[in-house]
């Protein structure tokens, strides 16, 4: 009997290991800030074992039978735990104090196993065994599960499983004990009962786990994912909820497609529709074929050359159904020209000249990204521009990233163009901001092609009005040398969000 | 299959750990651009072959460095075209040649100039000729890409070379101490670049003293002070700061104008500027031409290369001074030329390293390491996506005397120094081994003069500058200080000096 008595008090101590260490990695991802979180849990937890071996001194009676339904609670709350905070953040606003109730409450109910035990087979031995034994056992569990927890627990079955795999630990402990203890127990059947039942609850829930975590996810990233893949370029996510299509570039939101018109329109069209009889255009970035939509309605225009570094991204542009019906399938127009290419080099080793050019980067997030809004780039694209032609650069939120915006325009003014800001609405982004330039003086369009739902020749004039929380600040241009952008970027976004 | 109890015991703990799943690349390579042999030829007095042919040229220039290459660029730039620049090693470029593979170009050794003062006219003027400098403006392409440098020191990085986080306010005060001192030296006009053009003999006593003793009666005496002085002494002179002259540690920190946008480089370092400059003087070079004797005659004077004599009126000599002796009749053993031993090695990188959340930058330096760290070649790429890149690994090898490093150089093959270099580069980039798929590596033993205690107002230095003769010396030894400005200015200066002669004598 005494190396089954002590292989439980092993089994035991591992799963107190495992509740504690599921609830600190959990609380890292989900919250992040890893070292305060496991700081935190841990003296959190083991606070509240000390508690709990403290109200051991009130069970004086039946000692073995609490015994059996601690083990019981224990594989309930610790089983569901990592369920539980899963859903707790996906669904509530409370997930901390969720977090930090079920710490202390496994805490307490593990604080109370050892001391337990202990006087259980305190008869049995003599004190001193008593508390080598245990003691020994106790920390070789703890090592066990240490090691187990990483190498296989969390990269084979999960945070959920492994969480739900300890509760059955604990709830086979419970039943074990009945049968080694049961000499000294009466009402063995119940006890029994009780513990089938939650045999069973976590063997079901180990079976859903999957379900569970589905279910968690899907709240976390709200809508469904109905794509995700990592090229070699970038973290490419599609997500869909009832009829909104969104695109995430490494988690940056790309357009919604409820009010992508609102952008793609206000992109395309001041500029485009100004300049006379356009033939070639040229597209850096714009991978998802919605600016070309809005070019292709020019009759007029020959040829449309688009650059993007991405190959999956223009082809699953290309290929998809819900994405083709988005874009109207601009990608397969004879007019465009894809080209998968990093756009620096392309623009400076091409020679062709465009009428209009469409600089549409995601937004300057890291210095590789910052060479796209250069002086040096802004140079290199404009000798590709035609006598009468315009260039337009989406330019971040002027609203929200007030500097970058007028960074950008200075960078623009900087490299030899004049400069026309304007800005419109998108309510996915809020608003948002555009530079034209060019080398000549820029009037607006009077005539537009028909069937826009945005854009209008009376409206557009307003876009180009600046009101005070807009308006321009003094910045420096940004040059491959100084990178001014990124930082100020960083900076514009750091102050709204967190 | 049997899995005996060792390997099973070896395999479990290896997985335990998590090492199973790590693999090293294999690492290919080998020294390369070794010329050592050729020197040890001329110093063991080996016999050359008797002349068999005769050529004969108003100017022959002697090595194919920066030097010489200004040289030549100043007859051509001036319409004289009636010379010829003898190089030793089968590419021309000396301190700034370069390599190329698939990937990117590549700096053998200087990597950057900086933005030359209003003082430095000469490369002022040869910048104009490169399109780098445009009706005053420097060439954005050209200067170097924000960010620039950081440091790795307590486990972290910070921005820039000079440590700036954790400083006690004894470091604090200490970097503002000297700031001010070298602020003055700076206003007092004698610290300039070229050198010759500002040294006068007011500050000579700093010439007697080693920068680290100067820096003691500073009342500098905090660690982080004493490494980046140090740090500055192993990357510009290839000493340590006891064994360079404290006039010269003195210039590195008040010769220049502090400004924000500089430096000048290329992903091929001043390999760039060797190249443009082999396009315009390109067809009077010829590599492989090892000097072995040069005399002068009644008529001229006489250089002796391979099976040939080359008959001249002046010869520009812009290979390294420590040849000399050997080359030149009569000429006097030298006794105030120093030379710092040097190693770079350029590392193939497959994938960079984990970041830790640092940005890559151009130049990156390891607090206490005895190396200078690294130059990533492709931060000057215009593109955005860069997977594979090469870096360039400098260490002086500063401790210790000259002649032993040199021996070290030698003695140690290829793995010894992979070795160390990966070692070196394990602290701060723990997965650098699954990385590395390649390093070549170019062992130096006389890289670059060094401005030894008493070496710049030394008398044999100010003799060998003297011009009115038909053997010019033209490179940086004559500043005692190694940098593209000083042995352009000797290349350019000596130029002129025999275009004057030659135009005196018609």
């Amino acid at each position: 009997m005494g190396i089954l008595l002590f292989i439980s008090v092993l089994l035991v101590a591992a799963c107190g290991l495992i509740y504690e260490l599921v609830a600190g990695t959990l609380a890292s991802y989900l919250v992040g800030d890893s070292v305060f979180q496991f700081s935190t849990i841990i003296g959190t937890y083991l606070f509240a074992m000390g508690i709990g071996s403290a109200l051991s001194r009130y069970l004086n009676r039946g000692l073995v039978y609490r015994f059996v339904w601690i083990e019981l609670l224990l594989g309930v709350i610790g089983g569901f735990s990592s369920a539980v905070l899963m859903m707790a953040f996906a669904f509530t606003q409370g997930f901390e104090m969720i977090l930090y109730a079920l710490v202390i409450v496994m805490g307490v109910l593990v604080g109370l196993e050892i001391p337990l035990l202990m006087r259980i087979v305190r008869d049995r031995y003599e004190f001193r065994d008593v508390i080598a034994h245990v003691l020994t056992f106790d920390y070789l569990g703890a090592l066990g599960a240490s090691l187990l927890f990483p190498i296989l627990l969390v990269p084979r079955l999960g945070l959920v499983r492994s969480a739900m795999l300890f509760g059955l630990v604990n709830a086979g402990v419970a039943l074990w004990t009945t049968y080694l203890f049961s000499t000294q127990l009466s009402g063995t059947r119940t006890l029994r009962i009780a513990c089938v039942v939650v045999l069973c609850g976590l063997g079901l829930g180990m079976a859903e786990a999957r379900r569970i975590t589905a279910t968690a996810e899907d709240n976390i990233y709200a809508d469904d994912i109905i794509f995700a893949r990592d090229t070699r370029y970038q973290h490419l996510v599609l997500t869909r909820f009832k009829d909104d299509l969104r695109l995430f570039l490494n988690s940056h939101l790309q357009f919604s497609s409820r009010d992508e018109y609102r952008y793609h329109e206000a992109l395309i069209h001041p500029g485009l529709a100004a300049v006379p009889a356009p033939r070639r255009v040229l597209v850096l970035g714009g991978g998802d074929g919605l600016a070309v939509r809005e070019i292709l309605k020019y009759t007029q225009i020959e040829s449309i050359t688009l650059v993007d570094l991405d190959p999956e991204m223009t082809k699953l542009f290309s290929t998809h159904p819900m994405l083709t019906q988005l874009n109207d399938k601009s990608f397969l127009s004879s007019r465009v020209h894809i080209i998968n290419a990093d756009a620096f080099p392309w623009v400076d080793s091409n020679t062709d000249s465009f009428d209009f050019i469409v600089i549409d980067f995601p937004d300057p997030t890291n210095y590789s990204l910052g060479k796209l809004y250069t002086t040096a780039f802004y140079r290199a694209a404009a000798r590709h521009l035609s006598a009468q032609g315009m260039l337009v650069v989406q330019s971040t939120s002027p609203m929200f990233a007030r500097d970058s915006f007028w960074c950008i325009a200075q960078t623009l003014k900087q490299a030899g163009l004049q400069t026309y800001p304007y800005h419109v609405y998108v309510p996915s982004f809020g608003e948002w901001g555009f530079v034209l330039a060019s080398t000549h003086e820029y009037t607006p369009p009077v005539l537009l092609p028909n069937g826009l739902r945005f854009i209008n020749v009376e409206g557009l004039p307003a876009l180009f009005q600046f009101p005070p929380d807009m308006a321009p600040l003094p910045v420096p241009p940004n040059q491959l040398n100084s990178q001014v952008l990124v930082r100020m970027y960083e900076n514009d976004w750091k102050d709204i969000s967190h | 299959m049997k899995v005996g109890r060792r390997n099973f015991l070896r395999a479990g703990s290896a997985a335990l750990v998590g090492l199973s799943l790590k693999t090293d690349r294999p690492i290919a390579g080998s020294f390369v651009n070794d010329s050592f042999q050729m020197g040890h030829l001329l110093r063991d007095r080996a016999s050359f072959p008797a002349p068999k042919r005769i050529e004969k040229f108003p100017v022959v220039i002697i090595g194919g460095g920066i030097a010489g290459l200004s040289a030549a660029w100043r007859f051509r730039k001036r319409g004289f075209t009636d010379f010829v620049l003898l190089e030793m090693n089968p590419q021309a470029g000396g301190n700034a040649r370069w390599g190329e593979n698939e990937i990117t170009a590549y700096p053998w050794a200087a990597h950057y100039v900086p933005v030359p003062g209003p003082k430095t006219e000469y490369v002022r003027e040869l910048f104009e000729d490169l399109g780098v400098l445009k009706n005053g403006q420097w060439e954005e392409r050209n200067l170097c890409f924000a960010p620039q440098e950081r440091l790795f020191l307590y486990g972290r990085w910070q921005d820039g070379i000079e440590p700036a986080i954790g400083l006690a306010q004894k470091d604090h005060d200490q970097f503002q101490h000297l700031e001010d001192l070298f602020a003055k030296f700076r206003a007092s006009g004698e610290f300039t670049i070229p050198v010759e053009l500002g040294r006068s003999s007011k500050f000579q006593e700093l010439d007697r003293l080693s920068f680290s003793d100067w820096l003691q009666q500073q009342g500098c005496d905090s660690g982080l002070v004493n490494w980046y002085m140090n740090y500055a002494c192993r990357d510009d002179y290839g000493a340590l700061a006891k064994d360079t002259s404290a006039w010269a540690g003195v210039h590195y920190f008040s010769s220049r104008e502090a400004e924000e946008k500089g430096p000048l480089t290329w992903p091929e370092g001043n390999g760039w500027i060797t190249r443009r400059l082999l396009e315009r003087v390109g067809e009077n070079v010829r590599t492989n031409e090892m000097v072995h004797r040069i005399t002068e005659t009644k008529r001229g004077i006489s250089v002796f290369a391979g099976d040939a004599e080359f008959q001249s009126e002046f010869v520009i000599f812009a290979a390294p001074t420590f040849l000399g002796p050997y080359l030149i009749e009569g000429f006097p053993r030298l006794h105030d030329f120093v030379y710092s031993p040097w190693l770079t090695a350029n590392l193939t990188l497959e994938r960079l390293p984990d970041s830790r959340g640092a940005e890559p930058t151009w130049d990156t330096v390891f607090l206490d390491s005895p190396t200078l760290g690294y130059v990533d070649a492709t931060h000057q790429s215009l593109r955005t996506h860069i997977e594979r890149t090469i870096w360039t690994f400098y260490w002086a090898l500063a401790e210790g005397a000259p002649a032993q490093n040199r021996q070290l150089l030698l003695d140690k093959d290829w793995t010894y120094w992979k070795e160390a270099i990966l070692h070196d580069l394990e602290r701060v980039h723990s997965d650098i081994r699954q990385c590395v798929s390649r390093i070549d590596i170019m062992r130096m033993g006389h890289a670059m003069i060094r401005p030894a205690i008493g070496s710049v107002f030394s008398e044999e230095r100010r003799r060998l500058t003297r011009r009115n003769t038909r053997l010019l010396f033209a490179n940086s030894d004559l500043s005692s200080i190694s940098i593209f400005e000083e042995a352009q200015y000797h290349g350019v200066l000596a130029a002129q000096t025999v275009l004057d002669h030659l135009h005196g004598h018609r």
